[in-house]
């Protein structure tokens, strides 16, 4: 019996038929994927299918500044994308960046798609030098971003860094809805103003210390990634899209 | 042998389609994201210069910082050794609690300060005519503006600049 098997396994015929067995399995497998997604959804699916557009825009002080929204309607379906920047308006014409003053920052998430959807912003503070590399010596620290944890925000320390702040939203985002801000004002620490470097040189009439400030000529930056995931299904479309593990309970995401 | 091959070929993408069946499946939620970022230059330091002017027993002084350079606050100070009467005057400066007179706004790059004169008194002509050495010393020191959290400008006359050494020198920087 074992023989039989074993010859009918090792035969071309044998071979070829798991072959066309692992295809259609593969096939199977595939509309399956597809069908948990769909049937969730219900019977008017089909009639509907074009309204289920995700899209996020990150606000600066009000202003739309990025987005990428997808429209189902435009060319049989395409993203939307804008990358805008940040501190664009931040100094007023004709005045120069005053350290140690805050300056308004209001960063917010609006669900610009038709799904509801749970959002999360990674927020990146670090030095660049002149030729826009980054200063690994200079502390992000010193650029203070005043970030926003009472209000539905919030912090996720597990993956926070000095230079990187990660914020999760802790309830729906719905259509159209703005969230509130996640962070206020920014300033740079005064410190920045202080920090030099000093070099003492010997000449005839003594010595000349030369005083060098650290932070001049170099410029803070200030970057925000927005990523938004379907509601349906949240724990796991976040824990494929993000890599994050979090429950949802009755709307509210926690970590 | 060539059927072998054949088989080993289709037993192969066989697996390798199997095991990448559920690759499909992560595609299926809807995700999206959006991002931005933007930078400000700081700029730091400053250079000042004394200019002084003598005539009929009175210091004419100016500072002037050079252009490109942050704005300062600006002070000073004339020592006479305790022998001469000192007395100050000029627009814009006033005197401050430690003895320094204070010029009252900030100076900008490429701006420079209101003359500031001191006149010195109870002058020992006599001793003069022998040629003995007379010596007033005018000072001054500038320091960076600081700006409190509102926006409003300040000077920080006891600031201390950090070297990362344990002996870090005044904030201040002078000259005569």
């Amino acid at each position: 019996m074992a023989g039989k098997i074993r010859r009918i396994i090792t035969s071309p015929a044998g071979t070829l038929g798991m072959f066309a067995l692992a295809v259609a399995l593969l096939m199977f497998s595939s509309v399956g994927g597809a069908r948990a997604a769909l049937t969730y959804y219900s019977e008017t699916y089909t009639s509907r299918v074009q309204m289920y557009d995700i899209g996020v825009t990150l606000l600066e002080n009000e202003k739309e500044i990025s987005w990428r929204n997808y429209d189902s309607r435009r060319d049989n379906g395409s993203w939307l994308e804008e990358k805008g920047e940040l501190l664009a308006d931040m100094v007023p014409e004709g005045e120069k960046f005053k350290i140690g003053a805050w300056y308004p920052e209001v960063l917010k998430v609006r669900n610009s798609g038709t799904i509801n959807q749970y959002v999360r912003v990674s927020v990146y503070r670090y030095w660049l030098d002149q030729d826009g590399n980054k200063m690994q010596t200079l502390t992000p620290d010193l650029i203070d971003l005043e970030f926003n944890t009472d209000n539905g925000w919030m912090v996720d320390e597990e993956s926070s860094t000095e230079e990187r702040t990660i914020l999760y939203y802790s309830r729906v985002l719905s259509t159209g809805e703005t969230s509130p801000s996640f962070a206020d004002r920014l300033k740079i620490d005064q410190s920045v103003a202080l920090k030099v470097t000093q070099t003492t040189e010997k000449t005839a009439a003594g010595s000349r210390i030369t005083t060098t400030y650290d932070y001049d000529g170099a410029r803070f930056c200030l970057e925000a990634t927005v990523d938004a995931v379907q509601e349906h299904n949240a724990e796991d479309a976040i824990w494929s899209a993000w890599g994050r593990r979090v429950t949802v309970h009755n709307g509210t995401l926690s970590l | 042998m060539i059927m072998k091959r054949i088989r080993y070929y289709l037993a192969f993408f066989a697996l390798a389609g199997i095991m990448t069946a559920g690759i499909g499946r992560a595609w299926a939620y809807f995700t999206t994201y959006a991002e931005a970022q933007g930078s400000i230059a700081i700029e730091l330091g400053d250079e000042t210069e004394i200019e002084e002017r003598f005539s009929g027993w009175v210091k004419h002084v100016t500072v002037t910082s050079e252009e490109g350079s942050e704005p300062v606050y600006i002070r000073a100070k004339a020592f006479g050794g305790g022998r001469y009467s000192l007395t100050y005057s000029g627009e814009g400066w006033s005197e401050g609690t430690d003895g320094y007179y204070y010029y009252d706004g900030m100076v900008p790059g490429g701006g420079k300060t209101t003359e500031l004169s001191v006149s010195i008194g109870n002058i020992p002509e006599e001793e003069l005519k022998d040629n003995l050495t007379f010596n007033v010393i005018v000072i001054y020191e500038s320091t960076p503006v600081m700006y409190n959290e509102d926006g409003t400008p300040y000077a920080d006359w006891n600031a201390v600049l950090d070297t990362g050494s344990t002996s870090p020198d005044s904030g201040q920087k002078e000259g005569e």
